[in-house]
């Protein structure tokens, strides 16, 4: 008999994933008028699986260990991400709170979900064998579909769901195939045996560099790259936009962290095969992004390129392939999350009338009718743009130093060009807020959830530039120890 | 070993043959009806492989449930076969493409099939010689990859929820049977003796 | 050539020799159960049942049969053909095969395959296809209905059935049927998994679409159910089809729960042919004594509506048979039984 393996290490998933067992239980059981404490013991079980995580981390320090036979890994990378995943999804489960039982979506089902789609994207972050990452991603996924169409009466949002379905699915099966192309190749699925195999750098057939290829397409899909990016500006407009706060931040943070895992750990002796890729996605990335959000009327339309954009940008830190780079990515998604969730928690406030409106115009004259709310918008709009003394500033620059670093000064001034066609659409919504005429108020109250993430979503983005420390120290750490000696 | 090969053969080609027959049949019922009979073939190379426990698995799970559904929805759709003939004729030429270039990078790669050094010492869970497959799966899938198992569990369950979540309405007019009720309810409640007498009754 | 007659022409024909060894008296039984039914429906409703054809009615399955074979076949004109004729063979095929890995005693058995309770199952789980092909072959409502109707019901059933199978197994630790008897010697299994023989009988009346839970082929509302429009040897061939489902069904019974072809104590007054004709005379006593138990219960119970029939099978069977597999793991790990 073989002794069991150390369970220890998967500790806050599987607190996680029973939570949600036992939460779906409560609603099976409760019905209808459990929605509500069903919510807020998910958002209780999301920050106690925070603790979980954070305190070994923080009484003994994190040093990498690999658990259950080589599938997980617990590192510094690890614990970083997955702590920002989980505020993604706590910040998202609140600020959904309230718009679900408006729209009369309220459901149960919807906090379980959640919660079982962070414990996926939990364990995609800790993967450490292609089986283990085809899993986790397949566990976020699946949940993700149906929180697209969770709306299930409405056109839009069953449209979201069954289009990202589909085109999921044929992402999954692309990076399947890749994944049995370098299993066929390397013979093993392990990430360690194949950090092994190609420690080297030589002994990349062309089979193996095309299953990398189909992996990295798999992953570019799951964070929205161009040219895999069609389904997200559809799915964002479609789905209930907590859902799309939800989608824009949290899989986001998950599936970039999977791609520099990927990239720089099994195949990290690659990196002159894969640089080239990596390069090419960001680069369309961006462009895309600045470019196609121009022509958009919707907000939750332009947040999706901009969100295309954004992984265009945190994509230069890995293009770059040096721990600079990966400190670079890990600020920016840290940052990221926070001027996406506020973002995301000023659009749910649109509401006139009540009903949702969604188009950019009907932010005109914010400033006048809600002075407070234009306030917060406008300070994610710049840190959106990258205007300094912003947050988001800072992450632009840290990734375009690590690319100017790593002799890559093209991205960098792509970059810098895009940036500057991007500040074009965020600035002309600070413009109508602040300078043309008010259409009408949009309803009160807001919710005391939204407003609450309203303000610290504000205040981080805010006062980032005063107190750096934590999070730059904790990314420097992180990357440092991806890239030993 | 003729027998085995014969029977090889037999299973192959009817495997084939059906999983032609599974896009090319007209009827949609008759399409899952060859995939099952797809199904059943492979089950038997599985047989001759020596792997018995995966043949029964895959004829219990997909043939005697999966397919059983799957034929359950297909006969219940009204599906328009002629709608559906038209779509494949037109999309035939780009389906063709593609399988073609698939099939090129198939060949690209397999003359390009080279071990990379080390990698027979890198493969993990060597094929235990002394149990037999049932137990060697059962030893393997509950120590080394039951992390892989349990998710996969987890999976299905999300599938279920989604399923449940997206289709399921709680109708306020169906009728449903309370035995509760039904065993509570008490003669006092629901029958009452009148005496009637003559000439009165209405 | 004789080489060639040596190592496949010989053993090809004690092969066909022993099928036709268990198919022969199988059909026989098959014939003679429709007989016992409705002697032992007569019975319980104080009627005498057949008493006409030969002494006793005992020619009554015979004279059956020779009407149904000179009936003329009639395809409905709507009908898909091929799968109309494929339906009841498929379904009587599928009632004989599975017959190949039954053991009569220690070591009579045709195959003795490692995953033979596996094979059984798989056996059974494919009946459903005969049912569901014929429903909707036929072109008929009444037909499609009761075919959609076992679908669902054999389904449903076929879950609590493997949750059973795979708590026997748990004790025995294999998957071979004359392992399972062989550990029964010192208790049957119906005895330490009472709870769960009961939901195995229960679910087996399910799976045979047998009364209470006929309603796949329900004659008063379904007409007849799957098969209203078959005719002549068709219909006969369910009809055969279902009745050695029956009798296979029983044979699992016994195999799993009543100690296969032990007698009761391991008695054993005999040695040599008798020894074996013993085992068997006690297999087959355990088999007749299940059959008598679901025509008692053909007489006795009332048919259930569709609802209830599937709360029993997913709200009280499947939790059940979960919690009490769990239960016996459990047992058995705490008390070092696991089977090797």
């Amino acid at each position: 008999m073989t002794a069991a393996p150390d369970f220890l290490p998967v500790l806050p998933e599987m607190f996680l994933g029973a939570s949600g067992m036992v939460l779906l239980i409560v609603g099976a059981y409760a019905g209808a008028r459990a929605i509500r404490a069903v919510t807020w013991l998910a958002v209780l079980a999301l920050a106690a699986t925070a603790a979980i995580l954070l305190y070994p981390a923080w009484t003994a320090g994190v040093t990498r260990q690999v658990s259950l036979f080589g599938m997980f890994v617990t590192d510094g990378l690890g614990v970083f991400t997955q702590t920002l995943v989980i505020i993604g999804s706590l910040l998202s489960l609140l600020i959904a709170m309230r718009f679900n039982e408006r729209e009369g979506i309220a459901r149960f089902e919807f906090p379980v979900l959640v919660l079982i789609a962070t414990a996926g994207m939990m364990m995609m972050i800790a993967a450490n064998d292609l089986i283990a990452l085809y899993l986790g991603l397949e566990l976020q996924s699946l949940a993700l579909y149906v929180l697209a169409a969770f709306a299930r009466d409405d056109v839009r949002s069953t449209e979201a769901g069954l289009k990202y379905f589909v085109l999921g699915a044929v992402a999954s099966g692309m990076l399947l195939f890749g994944a049995s192309m370098v299993y066929g190749f390397a013979g093993t699925t392990s990430f360690d045996g194949l950090a092994k195999l190609f420690a080297g750098g030589g002994a990349a057939g062309v089979g193996l560099i095309t299953g990398i290829v189909f992996i990295s397409v798999g992953l570019a899909f799951k964070v929205s790259a161009v040219p895999f990016h069609m389904w997200t500006p559809d799915v964002y407009e479609g789905a209930p936009t907590p859902v799309t706060a939800f989608f824009s931040i949290a899989p986001k943070i998950a599936a970039l962290t999977l791609f520099l895992r990927v990239m720089l750990q099994p195949f990290g002796g690659l990196f002159g095969d894969w640089q080239q890729i990596i390069w090419a996605i960001s680069v369309a990335s961006m462009a895309w992004g600045a470019f196609a959000a121009i022509a958009q009327r919707n907000i939750k339309r332009l947040m999706a390129y901009s969100s295309i954009g954004h992984v265009g940008y945190a994509l230069i830190g890995l293009a770059a392939g040096t721990a600079a780079g990966v400190r670079g990515v890990l600020v920016y998604i840290a940052i990221y999350l926070f001027m996406n969730v506020g973002t995301f928690a000023g659009i749910l406030c649109m509401r006139r009338n009540g009903k949702m409106v969604e188009g950019i115009d009907d932010l005109a004259g914010l400033s006048r009718t809600h002075p407070a709310l234009a306030l917060a918008l406008a300070i994610f709009m710049f840190s959106l743009a990258g205007i300094p003394p912003l947050a988001g500033f800072f992450g632009k620059l840290y990734v375009f130093m690590a690319a100017i670093d790593a002799g890559l000064p093209v991205l960098a001034v792509i970059g810098v060009l895009t940036s500057v066609v991007g500040a074009y659409y965020y600035l002309r919504i600070v413009k109508l807020m602040y300078f043309d005429e008010a259409q009408g108020a949009f309803d009160r109250p807001f919710g005391g959830e939204v407003a609450a993430v309203l303000l610290v979503c504000a205040v981080a983005i805010l006062f980032f530039i005063a107190w750096p420390g934590p999070l730059l120290n904790g990314a420097d750490a992180v990357a440092a120890t991806l890239f030993p000696g | 070993m003729i027998v085995q090969a014969l029977a090889f053969y037999a299973f192959a080609a009817v495997a084939i043959a059906s999983g032609v027959m599974v896009i090319s049949a007209r009827n949609p019922v008759h399409s899952v009806l060859f995939l099952i009979l797809a199904f059943f073939s492979a089950a038997g190379l599985f047989v001759l492989l020596g792997a018995e426990f995966l043949a029964m698995i895959l004829v219990i799970v997909y043939v005697g449930a999966v397919a059983v559904l799957f034929l359950f929805v297909v006969m219940m759709l009204d599906i328009n076969f002629v709608e559906l003939r038209q779509g494949f004729l037109q999309y035939l030429p780009v389906g063709a493409l593609v399988g073609l270039i698939l099939l090129a990078e198939l060949i690209l790669m397999f003359g390009a099939w080279v071990v990379a050094p080390g990698a027979p010492q890198a493969a993990v869970a060597p094929t235990p010689s002394t149990l037999s497959n049932t137990a060697a799966l059962g030893t393997l899938l509950y120590t080394h990859y039951v992390y892989a198992f349990q998710t996969a569990g987890a999976v299905l369950l999300v599938a279920m929820i989604g399923a449940i979540v997206l289709t399921h309405r709680t109708r306020p007019d169906s009728r449903r049977q309370r035995i509760a009720r039904q065993v509570a309810r008490r003669r006092e409640d629901t029958l009452e003796i009148v005496k009637v007498r003559p000439g009165e009754g209405a | 050539m004789a080489e060639l007659w040596r190592s496949y022409g010989l053993p090809t024909t004690i092969t066909v020799a022993e099928i036709v060894a268990i198919i022969v008296p199988l059909l026989l039984a098959v014939a003679y159960l429709t007989y016992a039914e409705r002697k032992v429906l007569a019975a319980a409703q104080l009627r005498k049942g057949p008493n006409v054809v030969g002494p006793f009615g005992l020619f009554q399955p015979l004279a059956d049969g020779l009407k149904l074979l000179m009936k003329e076949t009639v395809i409905p004109s709507g009908a898909n053909r091929v799968v109309f004729i494929a339906a009841p063979i498929i379904t009587f095929m599928l009632s004989l095969v599975a017959w190949a890995v039954i053991p009569f005693d220690a070591g009579v058995v045709l195959a003795n395959i490692n995953v033979g309770i596996l094979y059984l199952f798989a056996i059974s789980s494919l009946g459903v296809y005969g049912i569901i092909m014929a429903g909707w072959s036929s072109n008929s409502r009444y037909a499609f209905l009761g075919g959609l109707r076992s679908a669902a019901q054999m389904v449903s059933y076929e879950v609590s059935i493997g949750f059973v199978i795979v708590s026997v197994l748990l004790i025995v630790g294999s998957l071979n049927l004359s392992d399972i008897v062989e550990a029964q010697k010192t208790v049957w299994f119906a005895l330490p998994l009472f709870p769960m023989f009961i939901v195995f009988f229960i679910s087996g009346l399910a799976e045979t679409n047998r009364s209470p839970f006929d309603l796949p082929e329900g004659e008063s509302e379904l007409v007849a159910g799957f098969f209203v429009e078959y005719s002549s040897m068709t219909f006969a061939l369910f009809y055969l089809g279902e009745y050695a489902n029956m009798i296979l069904m029983s044979a699992m019974t016994s195999i799993l729960f009543l100690g296969g072809w032990l007698a009761p104590f391991n008695i054993q007054p005999f040695t040599g042919v008798l020894a074996h004709l013993w085992a068997a005379a006690w297999f087959f006593a355990k088999m007749a004594f299940v059959l008598f138990c679901f025509l008692w219960m053909r007489a006795t119970m009332p048919r259930f509506r569709y609802d209830q029939l599937m709360r029993l099978g997913w709200k009280v069977f499947l939790p059940l048979s979960l919690f009490w597999l769990a239960a016996t793991a459990a047992f058995l790990v705490f008390t070092g039984k696991l089977g090797a």
